[in-house]
């Protein structure tokens, strides 16, 4: 190895701490790129899998628009020339008694094992005789079911067992292997039938077909016939909004990740200066310096990456855990099995380590080695240069901004495009960060002054001296603790809306049954409207159907009972606008109405069971159930449209001044646990879409932290920096007479002035962003306006984490200054 | 006759599992050509628990009193019945072609749990569907069962209505309808009747072992004009055809004895007008069932019975399946002395063995076979269909 590059790797061990701390945030940034990419990964591609698993071989499926689907279309659809294989299926979902959900297919064994041979590798419990009994009696038993690996895992089962849910405990019979992420149990379909009161009825029948376009022609009235692929774009197209933010969430983990390692990297660089100047004067070459430095950089971006990856792996662990749950709450049961280990991890840590490192040693690698070796020699930059680069990356800044101004007023622009702009917005701010800081410099000055008497003075003096370094480290700070702020007053702001919407439409006294499970039978509906006294009883129908092939809700409502107790939150327009929906019109939501782009006075035209209705657009309300757009009609208009008279839950509304108030809805209650049926009140359900809410920031909030995380490191290893590299100045200190105590001190301000620095900034910085958050990547990702409430909690939240970061960071420094400065000599004047 | 048990044939149940344990127990009641499933299901409701259930199956004792349309239909009192089609074609062209298209009915409770329920199980469907194409030497398989479900399969009880999803045999006043389609092959087939329906055994009360009860109700359609179209994996159009049918339908509860192990059964048309149908069951020790027979079908359409003891059959060469690795006789001599019939038939396709990949465990072979010879001394040729089984039944269990 060449001499040069040896000088230079024995400063490693040399100086170990700061070695160790490089090391630290190149592996931080890089496990939480790790992390969260492949977390994201591996939840959607578990998502795919379930879709393909499910699929079977089948290449279509046929279903009613909504509801379930006449049994007795089988036989038909058995003769059609066109069908190769069908299979039936009732495809629900089971609520275990520990209030997990899980898939249960009703089919046919005979039939399906056709469409989904792989699932037929059935092991049936048991041994000899036992094991046949249990084979025939998923026939014959009523409450008979398989079970899948996962659930068997899960439950540990043995040789003969009961799921126990919340339809009854259910006999397992057997366990069969299932690949997909979700967790699936198999009912005979005609069991399935009873346990969901579904006589009669299917929810849709798997096809392999051979001919499409002559089955459409003889079908396409009345249903939904859909390719796999079209099945498949559909359930994608769900997730669509989601994805994206999941993307959005990795960008912004690999941009604090390239903060960081950038940050480390070129602290590498600019701390060893005074070492290049030596080794140019004793005669090494520029190649052996950059060779030399390279080999630097490089180790730690292999160490640090290979680290990173490690650490990001086990991170997946969590975050993939949350993503599920976050996708069961809001689309689909979903349990993503982590991402196995693979040594291609560390792989990808270490290419990602040192990809970073040298993008973020380069410039000032670049610019070291054009420096002339003697001014190398006097060690750190020279102010006038420093504040003049400032000031250079200050109009970088302002044109990177400039530009993603641009960007977020294009017309009509993708949220990718939205996304790049809030991206191009953080890096404009971080750039702007030497310039801003030396304006606010001299205020500062005078505060810390008054605070911290000399020592104050001092370190804001060494601060600024230091911009270099400081100023990244800064900036990372400060895009960290903006991101804190920006993400949580748009979760914030989210919630209140959420909780505004709630009021507005969620006003019921009680409310039976699920919304996800169609369960409550009409004559239980007909039976609590003979009850005397209650205001109104709401009937709520809400389906699953496709608009232009995608994806949207139907909701059918009594806009009567609506029109009196409910108070909707229009775009335009008041209560009045129930008298259109009671003539057959359709009221539309906000995410409905820009996602298709369309308005009040359009037509919107949906698939019946008589073929296509048109229906004209009343007006559009403001919501938060779906992102995928709602459509809203009267249930007459429904039940004609689309024959379904099913009902999800039913609402009850008692008046204020109705003196039996509590006796009626202890009646109703009585009535409806006599049934089963769940009861809430309707706090309990804005209860629960609060749980549901907060559920799915709990990813938003992990990746908060690990910002935080990052930056506390960004933050500690620009201190140590500080305090290594100026041991000369420390003896200068020493023979001034600053006492052991004030040195500290000035190294504790200094952490503080950067941690206040960086979240006075992060402050306007981070309402900027929670404004574009809003304003821009919500209402064009989920089609929906979030109305912003301030609050003062997140800056509170921020500030404190700020500085109990900023102190946290120097602990060590200060530590080493106890040690070592006692010693320190003033050697070298 | 067809329908025996074999106890290996259990082995490869595709729901995965070895059942060897409870092979012992199987061969009692079995008919053969179920799928393994229903071997089982058999096994389970019947067979070990015949005592409680196979009172209440009604069992072939008297002969029956017949009356048509309505015994084209099912007899659901009883726990097995098929529908038995098997007919050799040929094109305009003079290409030569064979099929078999076959239901079956099995029963699994004799009471339905939930009588109004579709998807209750009281029977069980299913079908066999073949082509041959003897030009090209080439043979198509394929099968399906389903339970009754709405609508899925089904027979009626008043006529010949049988169907199993889009594969169906009707019969409307003299003709009968046969329609099935799968993966390539199809077949629309319109069968006539030439001669009148023959009784087996004793008025239709065929035996099949010593005991009372080992018995079933059988008869045929020996000789049926048939016209139509057949549709051949791999081709577009459908071709024209023309040919000549066999018809069985059988339904009994209980007929078999425990050491019977196959079967091989003949119908055959000879070209003098008369029709043959002989089976002889196979027992474990090599002999032949005394009460194995079979029926000579005249011109003018009167079935004489043949006792054993009238027929003389001699193999001649075998043919070795390379799929099941079952030695299957595929050559034969058949002689009725008493009528001065003597020929020889030989298959027409050697591999035209019913084989199922994983979804069924049951092996047999059922082709188109032909020969010549001399009837009342004068030369003759003749066509048909054999069956053999319980040739390869040993090696279900590999697939």
């Amino acid at each position: 190895m060449k001499i040069v590059t040896k000088s230079f790797l024995r400063y490693l061990p040399r100086r170990l701490s700061l070695s160790l701390l490089q090391l630290v945030g190149v592996a931080c940034g890089v496990a939480a790129v790790v992390g969260m990419t492949l977390s994201a990964q591996t939840a959607l591609r578990s998502f795919s899998n379930t879709i393909e698993f499910l699929r079977g071989r089948s290449t279509h499926t046929i279903q009613r628009p909504v509801g379930p689907m006449e049994e007795g279309f089988l036989s038909k659809l058995g003769e059609d020339p066109a069908v190769k294989w069908l299979s039936p299926v009732i495809d629900r979902r089971l609520r275990l008694e520990n209030g997990e959900s899980v898939r249960l297919l009703g089919i046919d064994p005979f039939l399906d094992r056709t469409i989904r041979p792989e699932i037929y590798r059935i092991e049936f419990l048991g041994e000899g005789r036992e094991n046949l009994e249990n084979l025939l009696s998923f026939l014959t038993d009523e409450r008979a079911i398989l079970i899948d690996s996962h659930l068997k895992e899960e439950f540990k089962i043995g040789t003969a067992s009961i799921l126990k849910t919340k339809k009854g405990p259910l006999h397992i019979k057997g366990t069969f292997p299932n690949p997909s992420g979700e967790s699936l149990v198999l009912m005979d379909i005609g069991h399935a039938q009873k346990l969901y009161q579904l006589q009669g009825y299917i929810d849709r029948v798997d096809l392999i077909l051979n001919d499409e376009s002559d089955f459409i022609f003889r079908w396409g009235k009345g249903f939904f016939i859909q390719s796999s692929l079209q099945r498949r774009e559909t359930f994608s197209g769900m997730l669509q909004a989601f994805r994206l933010n999941l993307e959005a969430l990795s960008l912004l983990a690999l941009l604090v990740g390239v903060f960081l390692i950038y940050n480390t990297a070129m602290f590498a660089v600019v701390s060893r200066r005074r070492d290049t100047g030596i080794l140019r004067s004793l005669g090494a070459n520029r190649l052996e310096i950059v060779t030399a430095f390279l080999s630097e950089i490089l180790i730690l971006g292999f160490l640090g990456g290979a680290c990173g990856g490690l650490l990001g792996f086990f991170l997946t662990r969590i975050l993939t855990g949350l993503l599920g749950s976050s996708i069961s709450s809001l689309y689909f049961f979903l349990r993503p099995e982590p991402v196995a280990w693979s040594s291609w991890i560390v792989v990808i840590g270490m290419g990602l380590g040192c990809g970073a490192s040298l993008l973020g040693g380069a410039l000032p690698l670049g610019e070291l080695i054009r420096t002339d070796p003697v001014k190398a020699l006097s060690g750190r930059i020279a102010t006038p240069e420093s504040a003049r680069k400032a000031k250079r990356a200050g109009l970088g800044g302002m044109i990177v901004l400039f530009l993603s101004f641009i960007l977020f007023i294009l017309p009509g622009a993708h949220v990718y495009v939205g996304f790049a702009g809030v991206f191009g917005f953080i890096l404009g701010v971080s750039l702007l960060m030497g310039v801003i800081f030396l304006m606010l410099h001299p205020f500062i000055k005078r505060f810390l002054g008054r605070v911290g008497g000399l020592s104050g003075k001092v370190a804001a003096g060494n601060i600024r001296q230091n911009l270099g370094r400081t100023g990244v480290a800064m900036a990372a700070f400060m895009v960290s603790l903006s991101m804190s702020i920006g993400l949580s007053v748009m979760i914030g702001s989210f919630r209140e809306s959420l909780i505004w919407w709630m009021d507005t439409q969620i006003r019921g006294d009680l409310y039976i049954g699920k919304i996800d499970e169609a369960e409550v039978p009409e004559d239980f509906f007909e039976e609590i409207k003979r009850i005397d006294g209650i205001g109104g009883v709401h009937p709520y129908r809400n389906v699953l159907t496709l608009y232009r092939n995608t994806s949207i809700n139907v909701s059918a409502v009594d806009s009567t009972i609506l029109k009196k107790y409910a108070r909707f939150g229009w775009l335009r327009g008041g209560n009045e606008n129930w008298e259109g929906v009671k003539k057959g019109g359709v009221i539309i939501s906000e995410s409905f109405s820009r996602r298709f782009n369309v308005k009040e006075g359009d037509t919107i035209t949906l698939e019946g069971i008589k073929g296509p209705e048109a229906f004209k657009v009343i007006a559009i309300f403001y919501d938060y159930t779906t992102e995928h757009g709602l459509v809203m009609m009267d249930r007459t208009t429904y039940i004609k449209t689309f024959g379904d008279r099913r009902l999800n839950n039913i609402g009850i509304f008692i008046d204020p001044d109705q003196p039996r108030r509590a006796e009626l809805l202890e009646e109703v209650r009585r009535k409806a646990e006599a049934r089963g049926l769940p009861v809430r009140t309707g706090s309990q359900l804005h209860q629960n879409i609060l749980d549901v809410f907060d559920n799915t920031f709990a990813i938003t909030r992990s990746m908060r932290a690990i910002a935080i995380i990052v930056a506390f490191f960004g933050i500690a290893g620009a201190l140590l920096t500080l305090f290594i590299e100026r041991s000369r100045e420390f003896g200068i200190y020493r023979a001034l007479g600053f006492s052991t105590g004030q040195v500290a001190r000035v190294t504790l301000i200094e952490g503080l002035e950067m941690g206040l620095v960086s979240f006075i900034l992060s402050m306007g910085v981070g309402t900027v962003l929670a404004m574009l958050l809003i304003k821009v990547i919500n209402l064009r990702s989920f089609n929906w306006t979030i109305f912003y409430f301030p609050s003062l909690q997140p800056y509170l939240i921020t500030g404190i984490t700020a500085i109990l970061a900023s102190l946290g960071a120097a602990i060590y420094p200060i530590w080493r200054i106890f040690r070592t400065y006692p010693q320190i000599q003033i050697r070298e004047e | 006759m067809k329908g025996l048990s074999k106890k290996e044939n259990l082995k490869c149940f595709t729901w995965k599992r070895d059942l060897t344990i409870i092979n012992g127990e199987l061969n009692k009641f079995f008919l053969f050509r179920l799928f393994s499933f229903l071997i089982l299901i058999e096994l389970l409701f019947s067979g070990i628990s015949i005592k409680t259930y196979a009172q209440e199956w009604r069992q072939a004792i008297e002969p029956w009193k017949w009356s048509f349309p309505k015994d084209h239909g099912a007899h659901l009192d009883f726990r097995t019945e098929w529908w038995y089609f098997t007919g050799n074609l040929r094109s305009s062209l003079g290409e030569r072609f064979g099929y078999q298209l076959t239901f079956f009915r099995q029963g699994v409770f004799p009471m339905a749990k939930d009588p109004g329920f579709p998807w209750g199980i009281r029977d069980i469907y299913l079908a066999h569907f073949t082509l041959t194409d003897v030009s090209r030497n080439q043979f198509w398989f394929s099968e399906r069962i389903s339970r009754k479900g709405p609508g899925l399969a089904g027979a009626s009880e008043r006529n010949m209505n049988i169907w199993l999803l889009n594969w169906k045999a009707r019969m409307e006043g003299k003709r009968i309808n046969l329609r099935a389609r799968d993966e390539g092959m199809a077949l629309d087939l319109v069968l006539t009747p030439r001669k009148p329906i023959i009784f087996h055994g004793k008025e239709g009360l065929s035996q099949k072992g010593r005991k009372k009860g080992q018995a079933s109700y059988y008869f045929s359609y020996p000789n049926l004009e048939t016209e139509g179209t057949v549709k051949m994996p791999g081709t577009q159009i459908p071709l024209q055809v023309k040919g000549i049918s066999w018809f069985d339908h059988e339904f009994g509860s209980n007929q078999l004895a425990q050491d019977q192990v196959g079967w091989d059964w003949f119908s055959l048309h000879l070209s003098d007008g008369q029709d043959l149908m002989i089976y002889l069951l196979r027992r474990k020790d090599g002999s032949v069932e005394p009460s194995s027979s079979g029926t000579l079908v005249t011109r003018s359409g009167e079935g004489i019975h043949l006792k054993l003891s009238d027929i003389r059959v001699e193999v001649l060469g075998f043919w070795k399946s390379p799929n099941s690795g079952g030695k299957y006789p595929s050559h034969w001599k058949i002689k009725i002395p008493s009528f001065r019939i003597e020929i020889e038939v030989a298959s027409l396709v050697p591999s035209q063995e019913l084989l199922t990949k994983g979804s069924t465990g049951v092996i047999y072979w059922e082709g188109a076979v032909a020969g010549k010879g001399l009837s009342s001394g004068k030369p003759i040729t003749c066509e048909g269909y054999v069956e053999l089984t319980g040739y390869a039944g040993g090696l279900g269990g590999a697939f």
